[in-house]
């Protein structure tokens, strides 16, 4: 991708004259034949006036060459075919010899007058082009929704103004470089590029002239405070200081305009993220918070009343009597458990959990955690093990509690009913580990990976497992507002999960001095 | 007193609740009144004086604090508070305001009557200035200020002697931390949590057959600790 050589120019130039030399030279023998048959009725001395003709055309269509190729072609024309001595260039009068010089002078100054016209028309196109090109860039701009769309933009911009393919860095991925556009830039102009848009050389842009083409690169970021939006790298050629200039600047009023987009569009993108996340969970919240208080008091009258009917010896001496009320019993706290997360999720999502931190002994918080789930965990061999010199921690005692109820649920939920569930609390270095084990269906990779979306359910479970997806999420929100981290770790697949909470315990307790207290 | 006379007084706004309520208690031989509004429970405890009330914590005309208040300034009646928030603090605020028991809608009606009958015992006891209590393997003399394991005596410090009277005489029912603090180490200490959490734990080693899994010595999480409810040796309700 070398620019063009001067005698390269020149050749390709020429190359480009050669037709429309050849077609004023075909218009000079046209009007040379016309001339001849009209010999009879024609004055020959008006001749050369004609023959300004196919000069005004060339100038006029083609420039200066082919206009000054028709002038002497005429000239020429006229003085053999015309002019005594007929069929020779010696033209034998005097007077025809200076009409001769005339029209040639006045066909040099036309063609002259004619090319300027031209060049100014050129121009004048060429102008019109780049604000054509200058306002289709900005409507590009204007109408930009993503990072990628200006890029696009100044990219497809710059290569029809110079010419020459304009590379993007970016330093985020909003920007996909095609690589073997990037295999086109020299390693020298790669590295700088990769210097500048991190920021390592301290400058916005700088220019860099490659080895081995002679070439001079342009680079600079593409926001001039911050190479946070990317670095753009532009061939300048092999030009002289003042195309560079040009370019340079070219590129540097482009670049604020982009950049002031980029900036708006970035500011614009993110506000209007956030708004739309807060009014869809505002929204979301509302209505389950609200739902779930109307639906807890019709509820609160629904478990007492079965609850009731179960304790009736009317009731419990009939087995099938029993299981009615247990289902009606079993599944209205179900219900009860399920508009508990929603409430709680709502809380954790309103990010209105405000943990009430009080030094606790671990060993009541997990008591109190199975104490509550008893009757869940009731088909299953509940192992627990505290050790009896536990560190207190600072937690949200009630937040800890409902983590671990949590996790036991889903113990229970997820392993065979006769299998063991261990309950283990100890010290590991700063920290106290509270873990919950069973021996049930375990995790896959993916489940494990998703285990703290909101609303994940493992595929394998959401037919025959009943959930909302919301109990682990709910855990790890309580656990991490108390200070602590939650971790699952399964062997995969069918060989049980450990789910741990690691809290920060110091090793010394304040003032932890039972011996002072009792004096 | 016989129980089945015990008259319980439902104080809720909420028809479907006073509904059940009623049913359920008068199923476990509860005699049953019931209220839609503070004013008419205040009114009709007032009146004629209930063995027990059930008080709904939203009401539309009276915060809860206000009508425990009302109600405490000349009746020291049994009162369980109903509440749809599971909050501690307002828990905590409640057993000072004189509260006896907490329960959190939507709760077991076994539960409840449990918790009643409780309030009830404790409340009998209390009138008869009972002064042995046992739990489980534990007795408590608040006249000799003795606490004997398995009929052993045990040797306590005077604090956990205190911190053990001071549950045993509200046996059953919760005694909030602040509670706890202030009355036996001053109200300097009143919001030294973690005090409490090392002392209850020596005297756990002490009373507890497994202190990591206590039986006697309970804690309610975020409010206080209690002791379990002794057995009354006439624990049988009346069924149908």
């Amino acid at each position: 991708m070398r620019p063009p050589s001067k005698t390269a120019r020149l050749l390709n130039s020429f190359r480009n004259q050669i037709g429309p030399v050849v077609i004023s030279l075909a218009l000079v023998a046209a009007i040379t034949a016309a001339l001849i048959a009209l010999t009879p009725v024609y004055d020959p001395t008006r001749v050369p006036s004609v023959y300004l003709i196919p000069v005004l055309v060339a100038a006029t269509r083609w420039g200066i060459v082919p206009a000054v190729t028709a002038a002497f072609a005429g000239v020429l024309s006229a003085a053999f075919f015309f002019f005594p001595p007929k069929y020779s260039f010696h033209v034998a009068d005097q007077e025809e010899v200076i009409s001769l010089v005339l029209f040639t002078i006045v066909a040099l100054v036309t063609s002259q007058l004619a090319g300027n016209v031209r060049h100014q028309a050129a121009l004048a196109r060429k102008r019109e082009t780049e604000v054509r090109d200058l306002y289709a860039f900005s409507r590009r701009l204007a109408g930009a929704e993503t990072a990628a769309d200006i890029y696009a933009a100044i990219q497809d911009h710059l290569t029809t103004v110079i010419g020459q393919k304009v590379v993007i860095f970016g330093s985020t991925a909003q920007v996909e470089v095609p690589p073997d556009l990037v295999a086109a830039v020299p390693d020298q102009v790669r590295r700088d590029a990769i210097d500048v848009a991190t920021g390592r050389d301290n400058a916005v842009a700088r220019t860099t002239t490659d080895a081995d083409s002679g070439a001079t690169w342009l680079i600079r970021c593409v926001l001039s405070k911050t190479p946070e939006f990317g670095v753009i790298a532009v061939n300048l050629g092999g030009g002289g200081r003042d195309a560079i200039e040009t370019i340079t600047q070219h590129v540097n009023s482009l670049m604020e305009d982009a950049g002031a987009t980029l900036e708006r569009l970035d500011i614009g993108r993110a506000l209007n993220e956030a708004k739309l996340r807060s009014e869809t969970n505002l929204l979301r919240d509302a209505l389950i918070g609200s739902v779930s208080h109307e639906l807890r008091t019709p509820l609160a009258s629904i478990l007492g009343a079965t609850t009731s009917l179960i304790e009736a010896p009317v009731i419990a001496r009939d087995r099938r009597l029993a299981a009615l009320a247990a289902v009606a019993r079993d599944e209205s706290e179900r219900l009860n458990n399920d508009i508990q997360n929603l409430l709680d999720a709502t809380r954790i999502s309103a990010q209105a959990i405000r943990p009430k931190m009080e030094w606790s002994d671990p060993a009541d918080i997990v008591n109190a955690a199975i104490e509550r789930r008893s009757r869940r965990l009731s088909m299953h061999k509940l192992d627990v093990r505290l050790s009896g010199d536990l560190p207190l921690v600072n937690v949200d005692p009630i937040l800890l509690e409902q983590a671990i109820g949590q996790i036991l649920d889903n113990a229970a939920k997820y392993s065979a009913s006769g299998s063991a569930v261990t309950v283990t609390a100890q010290r590991r270095d700063d920290q106290l580990v509270i873990s919950v084990t069973d021996e049930g269906e375990g995790l896959t990779g993916e489940e494990k990976a998703r285990l703290g979306e909101r609303f994940f359910r493992g595929s394998r479970h959401v037919s025959t497992i009943s959930g909302s997806g919301l109990g682990l999420w709910i855990a790890q929100a309580f656990v991490s507002a108390v200070g602590g981290a939650l971790e699952a770790v399964s062997s995969g697949e069918g060989h049980g999960t450990t789910v741990s909470i690691a809290l920060p315990a110091p090793q010394d307790p304040p003032r932890d001095d039972a011996r002072e207290l009792d004096e | 007193m016989s129980e089945a006379a015990s008259t319980v007084l439902v104080i809720d706004d909420e028809s479907q609740i006073r509904r059940f309520l009623r049913a359920a208690f008068e199923l476990e031989g509860f005699v049953v009144r019931d209220a839609a509004d503070a004013t008419e429970g205040i009114h009709s405890a007032t009146i004629k004086p209930p063995d027990l009330i059930i008080l709904d914590l939203g009401l539309p005309d009276m915060d809860g604090a206000g009508v425990l208040e009302r109600l405490r300034a000349w009746s020291k009646v049994p009162i369980i508070v109903l509440s749809v928030r599971s909050n501690e603090d307002e828990k905590v605020r409640l057993f000072e305001h004189g509260a006896d028991d907490y329960v959190v809608k939507p709760f077991g009606m076994a539960e409840l009557v449990a918790r009643a009958r409780a309030a009830l015992r404790r409340h009998s006891r209390g009138a008869a200035g009972d002064s042995l209590i046992k739990c489980g393997p534990l007795e408590i003399d608040l006249d000799g200020r003795a606490v004997s394991l398995d009929g052993v005596r045990l040797a306590l410090t005077p604090k956990e002697y205190k911190v053990l009277q001071v549950l045993a005489r509200h046996a059953g029912k919760v005694v909030t931390h602040h509670h706890l603090l202030n009355e036996i180490w001053g109200p300097d200490h009143a919001h030294d949590a973690h005090y409490l959490r090392m002392f209850i734990r020596k005297l756990r080693r002490k009373i507890e057959k497994d202190p990591s899994r206590p039986s006697i010595l309970l804690t309610e999480l975020g409010v206080g600790y209690r002791i379990a409810q002794p057995r009354a040796q006439t624990d049988t309700s009346p069924r149908f």
